[in-house]
């Protein structure tokens, strides 16, 4: 996990801690005004330089042996950073991870701070410009949308109670978005997303450069192979290219290397064969977030 | 490295020349890898500051662009170029029959 979970408790999941939700945290940094200088102006901070370096088409550059890795692990450094907030044009400490189904949950129903709304996915507007209400926020985020029409949603009900969030994540995560939560930033969650890629701002850079711009779930995938009669279904679901159909076998093989730990894949399974496995007790994969 | 370039013609499509993004957005929509970003300008990217009422579409991620042509073709105001970017220093003079 991240090294501040690795500091603060072995194996334990930062999303479940609710410090990180509280006003406290809010009121010591000044997230409110913070938040809304950021999002007022939100969809603008991917082009803007950082550190005198435009971003537009950085790409070719993380492309590049050497210096494209010293440009990730700068990238990187950023994003995971732990230092007090106080530039809020750059993203600084908004690192995430993916969440199944039943941990996003327990988050809503006993972590984040109310009033909770869901707003419209910016990842999705800014790279496809559809609104798509499906971005579950928390506390002080869900009063700074308020004053931010574009991306309150037209048609639905935005303000939900805890219940009516957890319904909504789970119609999100049976359609195959990727569940995933996030410090933003560091260290206040408020954001629980249900992730597409490559829509996703968050989850590009490292499923196309290697930049740990995410962790991966606390989960991983397994089968029950007496139990699956290889409809191939689940196979569609992952976003990830972690299953596949193997023919010699009439079922599909997991490639635990690539799995995320969503868990998305199993809403498409009729007969239970798929289920998630704690990472830590694959002998090669724990602690591989 | 396959380097591509990919223009907008900001003169064609941007909210200054009547022609807003967030209402047309083919490009986004079309394009399979995701290349384009949509956002606020900061006016030619640094002078200007942030203006929250115009938007732009910014050809973002280019290295992963696959040179289908899709957005060249839906492009209604033909604002979008796609070509291989040159090489800057020139190849090592090889003879072909060497
Ligand atoms: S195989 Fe892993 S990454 Fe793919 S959908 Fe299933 S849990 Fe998610
Ligand atoms: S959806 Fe279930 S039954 Fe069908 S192939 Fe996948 S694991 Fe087997
Ligand atoms: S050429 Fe194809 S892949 Fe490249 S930006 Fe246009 S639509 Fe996207
Ligand atoms: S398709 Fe052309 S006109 Fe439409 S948003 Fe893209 S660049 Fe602008």
């Amino acid at each position: 996990m991240c090294d501040y979970c690795m500091e603060h408790g072995a194996g334990g999941k930062w999303y479940l801690n609710a410090t990180h939700y509280s006003e406290e945290i809010v009121e010591k940094y000044n997230l409110r005004e913070f938040l809304l200088e950021q999002y007022a102006s939100f969809e603008q901070m991917a082009v803007r330089k950082v550190g005198g370096f435009s971003p537009v088409g950085m790409d070719y550059t993380f492309r590049m042996p050497i210096i494209g890795r010293v440009v990730k692990m700068l990238a990187e450094r950023m994003l995971h950073s732990q230092k007090p907030p106080v530039n809020p044009f750059r993203p600084d400490g908004h690192i995430g991870q993916v969440v199944p189904l039943e941990d996003a949950e327990a988050i809503l129903m006993h972590c984040a701070a109310e009033p909770i709304i869901e707003k419209n996915c910016m990842c999705r507007y800014m790279s496809r410009g559809v609104k798509e209400a499906c971005c579950i926020n928390f506390g002080v985020m869900s009063e700074i949308i308020d004053k931010l029409p574009r991306f309150v949603p037209e048609k639905e009900k935005y303000h939900l109670t805890r219940d009516e969030a957890v319904a909504r994540f789970r119609e999100h995560n049976a359609k195959g978005y990727i569940g995933t939560i996030w410090f933003g930033p560091f260290p206040y969650i408020n954001n629980l997303c249900s992730c597409e890629t490559p829509e996703c701002a968050g989850i590009r850079p490292r499923v196309d450069f290697g930049i740990k711009s995410i962790y991966k779930a606390e989960y991983l995938l397994g089968l029950n192979e007496t139990a699956c009669h290889g409809c191939g279904a689940c196979v569609a679901m992952c976003s990830f290219g972690a299953l596949r159909m193997e023919a010699a076998l009439g079922r599909p093989v997991i490639d635990a290397d690539r799995c995320y730990g969503c868990g998305v894949c199993r809403h498409a399974c009729s007969t239970g064969a798929l289920f998630l496995v704690p990472r830590d007790r694959h002998p090669a994969l724990a602690g591989k977030y | 490295m396959r380097r591509t370039r990919i223009t907008v013609d900001y003169e064609l499509c941007g909210d200054g020349v009547g022609v807003d993004p967030r209402a047309c957005g083919r490009c986004l929509r079309t394009c399979e890898p995701a290349v384009f970003l949509l956002h606020q300008t900061i006016g030619a990217l640094e002078e200007d500051p942030f203006d929250p009422t115009r938007w732009r579409v910014t050809p973002f991620w280019p290295s992963l662009c696959d040179r289908c042509r899709q957005c060249v073709s839906v492009c209604p105001r033909g604002a979008i170029e796609v070509r291989p970017k040159v090489r800057q220093q020139p190849r090592p003079a090889v003879s072909a029959d060497a």
